[in-house]
């Protein structure tokens, strides 16, 4: 990675983190926010592939993790967990889909929030499974669904091509 | 042969990332990495917070604009209302200030500490539960202010004066974050009824009801009674801060406690100026 295309990873991370932090937390509905956060690994996972989905949710989650009041490292885990298994479930799948990005953002903002809860839980924050997680869950899925396209187009820019060998490739230019 | 290593590379990294977060996870919770990890959030909330106040000073006013311009017969009630309740609060006042100089000669008679002598530093609050999965507020003071951990945190402005809104968490140098008492982890020792009655009010959640811990079965405990902080020797919260009052009591056919719950006395949902109180539990 050339220094050129670290800075645009790091722009990219640091614009969802103010974002997240500043217009998401005032968006706020049965007491409940989006959180964006987890849209980087998921994109990075879907543009990139396993190893860089992990990459990038290990290190989003650290940045954000310095924010938060939950524990340190929680973010970083979960989210290095979804970047894999993002880019290991989309291997064999069209990436061109339009419909793709919407259900990865679903399907990993849903996963994202019951593991994040479970293991805070197990981690000695019995209170976080308390909380209102199926409508947290559902709140940050939609809104994730939203902005998934952007998102995916955003980390592509900003991470370096990869060689697609054995990757069904582009067409639509979603992910060019 | 190089297809099976490229293969094997994301797992490989994945392995590392996951091993990384693990032992992060587990130095913070067991202590070991505890001072570093409160030293990185306290670097990182107090560089992020201009950039939070700069972006919320643009996006707010429009914001406010838009919500003004579709909400405006609502925004008309509501100042009415305000009125309404700032004339109320003002008689409200001058009677809770007569109870508040009597209940501070007794308190100094007793030589019992009490909130209104005790310093306080004001704080605006930046943002409100930064996370979904814990109760929490960041205010606009830190260690540069004398704010310290685990010190309480009041909002005044209510007829029975100050109102207990939760506990400094994490001090960094400019900001606090502040454990709401209605968070999950949240215990309160208090006192309520008749001399001696203790009980512990813990927090469900944020937007749910508290629960009072401790108290036995059969007590009678009205509707409406108000909870104060105990002030027990050695306690984290200074005595005599109202807390939550009851909403409902249940006794259940075999339970052994009252099932009590509260509805605090602060409108945590809607903070925007609180006060730490300098309170040194070791110096009670």
């Amino acid at each position: 990675m050339t220094p050129r295309d670290a800075a645009k990873v790091i722009l990219v991370v640091f614009s969802f983190l103010v974002v997240q932090q500043t217009v998401m937390l005032d968006i706020r509905i049965g007491g409940v926010h989006p959180d964006i956060m987890v849209l980087l690994p998921m994109a990075a996972g879907l543009v990139g592939g396993p190893g860089r989905g992990a990459t990038m949710g290990f290190g989003s989650g650290l940045v954000a993790d310095c924010l938060l009041p939950t524990p340190f490292g929680l973010s970083a885990f979960v989210g290095t967990l979804i970047g894999y298994a993002v880019g290991l479930a989309t291997v064999a799948v069209d990436r061109s889909s339009w419909w793709l990005p919407t259900l990865a953002a679903v399907v990993s903002s849903l996963v994202y929030v019951v593991v994040y809860a479970l293991l805070g839980s197990i981690l000695g924050q019995p209170q976080m499974i308390h909380v209102a997680l199926a409508n947290t869950a559902i709140l940050v899925a939609v809104f994730n669904a939203v902005l998934a396209v952007p998102a995916v187009r955003l980390v592509a820019w900003a991470l370096p091509k990869v060689s697609t060998e054995g990757m069904p490739t582009s067409t639509s230019g979603l992910l060019r | 042969m190089a297809k099976s290593r490229r293969s094997r590379r994301p797992r490989t990294t994945l392995l590392i990332l996951l091993l990384a977060s693990i032992t992060i996870i587990t130095l913070d919770a067991r202590g070991g990495l505890r001072s570093l990890t409160s030293g990185i959030r306290s670097v990182a909330a107090d560089s992020f917070a201009p950039v939070r106040s700069g972006v919320n000073g643009i996006i707010e006013p429009v914001g406010s604009f838009l919500a003004g311009s579709v909400h405006y017969g609502a925004v008309r009630q509501q100042n009415q209302k305000l009125q309404q309740q700032i004339r109320q609060l003002q008689t409200a006042g001058s009677k809770s200030q007569q109870t508040e100089q009597s209940l501070q000669q007794l308190s100094a008679l007793l030589h019992l500490p009490y909130i209104g002598n005790l310093q306080t530093v004001p704080a605006e609050v930046t943002d409100y539960e930064s996370s979904n999965f814990a109760a929490t507020i960041d205010i606009g003071v830190g260690r540069d202010d004398v704010v310290q951990l685990n010190m309480p945190v009041v909002s005044g402005g209510g007829p029975l004066g100050e109102q207990l809104v939760g506990q400094v968490v994490q001090a960094n140098h400019h900001t606090a974050t502040v454990r709401l008492i209605t968070d999950g982890a949240s215990s309160v020792g208090s006192l309520y009824g008749v001399p001696g009655a203790f009980a512990d009010i813990l927090g469900a959640g944020s937007g749910k009801p508290l629960s009072a811990d401790l108290v036995p079965v059969n007590t009678v405990v009205p509707v409406g009674e108000v909870f104060v902080t105990s002030g027990l020797n050695g306690a984290v919260f200074p005595p005599s801060i109202p807390i939550a009052r009851v909403t409902s009591t249940k006794t259940g056919v075999s339970a052994s406690e009252e099932s009590v719950t509260l509805q605090p006395l602060a409108d945590l949902t809607n903070l925007r100026y609180v006060s730490v109180v300098l309170w040194d539990p070791s110096k009670s």
